[in-house]
């Protein structure tokens, strides 16, 4: 499981994250929404030390970290623990997308290259790419690209995948087929923690939703509870905002 | 017409003797301000205190001074401050006026290089549990030559043909070799021609295998491209 504890977060003198405690169990899907600039990014990026927070604990698959007195290991442990996917894709532009997913295999499992080139064989075509081994980033759509970069999370085989808005620099008609490929990350039973503003789809796949604003988790539950009986007025007023925009 | 061609093409074998040399101080004054270049430019990135206002400075230095002066600041000047180096070699001279030189320049185009490249795949080698070394070795450093690589491939260029200027301080390269031929038939135009032509044949050279560099550096980067 997953355990977050008083998460401290600052740029400057501008506190971001201002305490946060989340747990997630195995195989849970825990979706964030908020409003921009209230440290959902930040606080995934803490989570694999892409960001180094000032204070609290932070525990994933039983690596636990304190992060006022962390070792290199121990960010590698929480990386090896951690894929990432990310909003504008991050895919590594002069390799091709057989070797965005297999080089870090090799690099950082020490695979042999034929073995990690059949991993990625594999999970490209998992995620409907077959075909498109060969294709550098710039002869792929956006949806393709960035399904490459949930290959390429899942290939190290890791217990979370963090997802930072990633349908959202896409074209509407690609966002479909990411999703889909996140729901079959999900029903592989794998824990994840996405960011979203796709309400639609943290309503229909997360297990539970949390509601960040200001640096502070405000309120969080099912996606019925949530959703449909906020109990915060800042909830309140967000998804109403939603609403009126996306109908 | 008072023009030997007959002449002109006997002595060229004579020259072309010399043309390893000239190769050699070209490359490996080269070979050196890319590695100098590439230490400067990370340097200057990265605002390394104290290190990076010096080397501004010292930059700043190498692209104003004239490269013949530079020569004779080190074959002559140094043994003055140092008398160990006393016996420095002219060749060696030239190599080091050279690569500094053309460090201080290429450095401001790895600089802008580096920028060019989209660091965002950084956090990416960084998630995946690539060390530092292993992200700038197979993600960045590819992509700041391949940005890098037509203003570098001109700096070799250039280089091969300052080292021309190696002749002044007693470096018998081709130049020295036509001067000397020269010297005996009086036959100037022709002994200075073929040295001419025979540096713009290797910049003909040099600039088609840049292209062929270049291309094959693009291959990520052009939509057809699917081969890995
Ligand atoms: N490197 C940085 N330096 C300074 N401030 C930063 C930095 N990164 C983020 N911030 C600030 O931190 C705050 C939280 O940013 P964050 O990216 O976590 O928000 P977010 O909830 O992900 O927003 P969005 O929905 O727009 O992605 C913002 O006010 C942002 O301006
Ligand atoms: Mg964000």
């Amino acid at each position: 499981m997953i355990k977050i504890q008083n998460l401290h977060k600052s740029y400057g003198n501008t506190a971001i994250l201002k305490g946060i405690d989340v747990e997630v169990k195995d195989g849970e899907v825990l979706a964030i929404i908020g409003p921009s600039g209230s440290g959902k990014s930040t606080l995934l990026r803490c989570l694999n030390f892409l960001e180094k927070a000032e204070k609290g604990i932070i525990e994933i698959d039983g690596a636990k970290v304190n992060v006022e007195q962390y070792t290199k290991a121990d960010v590698v442990q929480l990386r090896s623990k951690t894929g990432m996917v990310f909003q504008n894709y991050n895919l590594f532009k002069n390799k091709n997308a057989l070797h965005n997913v297999s080089e870090p295999l090799r690099l950082t499992k020490k695979m042999p290259k034929k073995q990690a080139e059949q991993v990625a064989y594999d999970l490209l075509a998992e995620v409907g790419l077959k075909g498109k081994e060969l294709n550098y980033p710039v002869a792929l759509s956006g949806g393709q690209q960035q399904r490459v970069g949930i290959a390429r999370a899942l290939a190290l085989n890791p217990y979370v995948v963090l997802f930072d808005e990633p349908t959202s620099s896409l074209d509407p008609e690609l966002v479909e087929e990411v999703l889909n490929v996140m729901k079959d990350v999900m029903k592989q039973g794998r824990t994840m923690i996405v960011v979203t503003h796709e309400m639609e789809f943290a309503k229909e796949v997360a297990d539970r939703v949390i509601f960040m604003a200001d640096g502070y988790i405000v309120e969080q539950g099912t996606p019925e509870e949530l959703f449909t009986n906020p109990q915060n007025e800042r909830t309140k007023r967000f998804l109403k905002n939603y609403l009126t925009l996306h109908n | 017409m008072n023009f030997d061609i007959g002449y002109m093409f006997d002595i060229f074998p004579r020259i072309l003797q010399y043309l390893p040399i000239v190769l050699y101080m070209g490359t490996l004054s080269f070979v050196l301000a890319v590695i100098v270049g590439l230490i400067f430019a990370v340097i200057i990135n990265a605002k390394v205190p104290v290190l990076y206002q010096l080397l501004r400075v010292i930059i700043s230095y190498f692209r104003g001074v004239p490269t013949l002066i530079q020569i004779f600041i080190f074959y002559f000047g140094l043994p003055q401050l140092f008398p160990s180096l006393s016996s420095i070699q002219a060749i060696t001279a030239v190599i080091i006026a050279l690569s500094i030189k053309n460090a201080a320049y290429l450095s401001e185009v790895f600089r802008s290089a580096f920028l060019a490249v989209d660091k965002s795949q950084f956090e990416a080698c960084e998630a995946v549990n690539m060390t530092k070394w292993q992200g700038l070795r197979t993600v960045i450093l590819p992509q700041v030559f391949r940005v890098a690589i037509p203003a570098t491939g001109n700096y070799y260029i250039m280089m091969i043909k300052e080292t021309s200027l190696a002749f002044t301080i007693g470096v018998v390269d081709m130049l020295a070799r036509a001067k000397l031929e020269s010297a005996v038939t009086y036959k100037f135009l022709e002994a200075y021609l073929a040295v001419g032509l025979i540096y713009w044949a290797i910049t003909v050279v040099l600039a088609f295998l840049q292209s062929k560099l270049e291309k094959y550096m693009e291959r990520p980067y052009l939509k057809e491209a699917t081969k890995s």
